[in-house]
């Protein structure tokens, strides 16, 4: 899951060699801000077929939250 | 009762002088009181709005969950409130409105102080609330001290009550919090006194008689206005964060070196802080979120719909709404280059790419702040024509130094000199002078230097308002 979550991010933030890990937060991602966070979360939404609700979006500190996220939801 | 006024340095020695010494279970109390005489010597009616306010939306939020109705009712009553203020702000003139050929009058009675800043902060909470992320709060009075708590009722910083509430019941002030608050109050004196307040005459004689003047002049003062609004503005932020760590309570920072940014966006992390946050909580993110399939056009739509809704909380007219148009472009033009802009970033040295970047920066932020300080959108256009006619000055005396100066004569030259040079060295050692200030250790020689730059090179002018308190 997280190499299918790695080549989303990949897409979004256009670059091909950046690799994710579950620590990963926004400050560690250049490309990662307020204005492409969103864009992220709906590229996250239809790659895995999942609906994350306005509180859960903001809930959300760094790539292993999001990973249980998307665990979460896909159960 | 301006924060750099007398009267309110005696109110505020004895606000801290009694709060220290008051037992523990009084403090808020007396807190609470010493606000209500903050408020109320600025008019009746700003008391009576602020206790209203409060009352109202403390009972408010008690109701609020799961009823729809009743939040979007509560945030309408607020919203109005914030237009009203603005729109009729700080003037003692009755204002007059058309609708069709029906003319209103409206009376200063809807002047109140603050209000736009702590009808912000209600919002804010309503919606927390409202989504479950926040308990409604259970003492009417702590309630009321988070709004009415008079450091902050000026202009902010903007909190949310968990961020400010249980503060109440800790309120430890310690030797260290006492000094620390009276450097940050030293350092707000010298950022309003000696170098906002210096600079508010060339800003007057460039903006308010736009005719006269060429490019480089125009440009100049253009440039000296934003200097002027950003330690205007942080030197208020400054004072309130001292006061209130004097008190016993640590408020959000507003400013973060906003103009060393090297982008827009990052101009918008750093500047008016607890402001931008609470429109990126509240309106950008929600907007996006609901959008967010459209996925650029969405923060498109986001940054958009955010920029207008801050261009009209700043005031209603053409100039704020072209204010916002300028960073609604910025904005864009930024979040569709990004990747262009970090390969270009990795391409070239990074002190040179930074340096050009900030340059770049200030500039369309000072670009922006025309429409900001103009008076009328006439004004602004005449401002910016001046800019691109006869820029190299042919007597620069005549006129490039006396325009800025207001004066022609040696001292009124020396003056100006003073005036630019100590906002350069603050801004070239920006970093090192906040370490100091923060500082909770008295450091003697930061005193008495902020103390002898006050009275060699303070302006003492009574009647010297800060200028974000007309929002």
């Amino acid at each position: 899951m997280l190499e299918q979550l790695q080549n989303v991010f990949r897409t979004v933030f256009q670059d091909d060699n950046l690799i994710i890990s579950e620590t990963i937060t926004a400050n560690d991602i250049k490309m990662w801000d307020s204005l492409m966070h969103l864009e992220l979360i709906a590229s996250i939404e239809s790659e895995f077929n999942i609906v994350f609700s306005f509180n859960e979006v903001m809930g959300l500190n760094n790539v292993g939250d999001l990973l249980h996220l998307i665990q979460t939801k896909k159960k | 009762m301006s924060f750099n006024s007398p009267l309110f340095f005696l109110f505020l020695f004895a606000v801290i002088f009694i709060h220290f010494v008051l037992s523990q279970k009084y403090r808020s109390a007396f807190l609470l009181f010493a606000s209500f005489i903050f408020i109320g010597y600025y008019n009746l009616a700003s008391l009576v709005t602020v206790i209203s306010f409060s009352v109202f939306n403390y009972l408010i939020a008690k109701k609020i969950i799961g009823n729809r109705m009743l939040y979007v009712a509560s945030l309408i009553i607020n919203s109005i409130a914030i237009v009203l203020f603005n729109y009729f702000n700080l003037s003692n003139q009755d204002h007059y409105f058309h609708i069709s050929s029906i003319s209103f009058n409206v009376q200063s009675f809807v002047v109140a102080l603050g209000l736009s800043f702590y009808s912000l902060q209600n919002i804010a909470y309503l919606t927390e609330v409202y989504f479950k992320r926040l308990q409604p709060e259970t003492s009417i009075s702590n309630y009321t001290l988070y709004n009415s708590f008079f450091p902050k009722i000026i202009s902010g910083p903007i909190l949310l009550p968990n961020e400010f509430i249980p503060q109440i019941n800790i309120n430890a002030i310690t030797k260290e919090k006492l000094i620390g608050g009276f450097h940050l109050i030293l350092l707000g004196l010298v950022k309003k006194m000696v170098i906002a307040d210096r600079l508010a005459p060339s800003v007057h004689s460039i903006f308010d008689y736009p005719d006269n003047y060429n490019g480089l002049t125009t440009l100049t003062g253009i440039y000296i206005f934003t200097i002027q609004l950003y330690f205007d503005f942080s030197g208020y932020t400054n004072m309130a964060l001292g006061i209130a760590k004097m008190l016993g309570y640590d408020l959000k920072e507003n400013f973060n070196m906003p103009l060393r940014s090297t982008s827009v966006s990052e101009f918008w992390r750093r500047w008016h802080i607890s402001l931008i946050s609470w429109f990126t909580n509240y309106i950008y993110y929600p907007v996006v979120y609901r959008l967010r399939k459209s996925k650029k056009i969405a923060a498109l739509a986001g940054i958009f719909i955010t920029f207008l809704i801050s261009g009209i909380w700043h005031g209603i007219g053409f100039t704020f709404l072209a204010w916002a148009s300028c960073h609604i472009i910025y904005l864009s033009f930024e979040l569709l280059t990004k990747r262009f802009r970090l390969n270009l970033s990795e391409r070239f040295n990074n002190s040179v790419y930074k340096t050009i970047s900030v340059f770049i920066v200030f500039n369309a932020v000072c670009f922006s702040n025309i429409f900001f300080r103009s008076q009328s959108m006439d004004q602004a256009l005449r401002l910016i024509q001046n800019i691109f006619s006869n820029f190299i000055p042919y007597n620069w005396l005549s006129e490039f130094i006396a325009p800025l100066a207001i004066g022609g004569h040696q001292m009124d030259q020396f003056n100006l000199m003073i005036s630019l040079f100590i906002p350069i060295i603050f801004l070239l050692f920006e970093r090192k002078i906040n370490k100091i200030a923060n500082q909770e250790k008295f450091n003697i020689s930061f005193v008495v230097t902020s103390l002898l730059m006050i009275l060699l090179f303070g302006i003492f002018a009574s009647g010297s308002r800060f200028i974000y308190m007309q929002f």
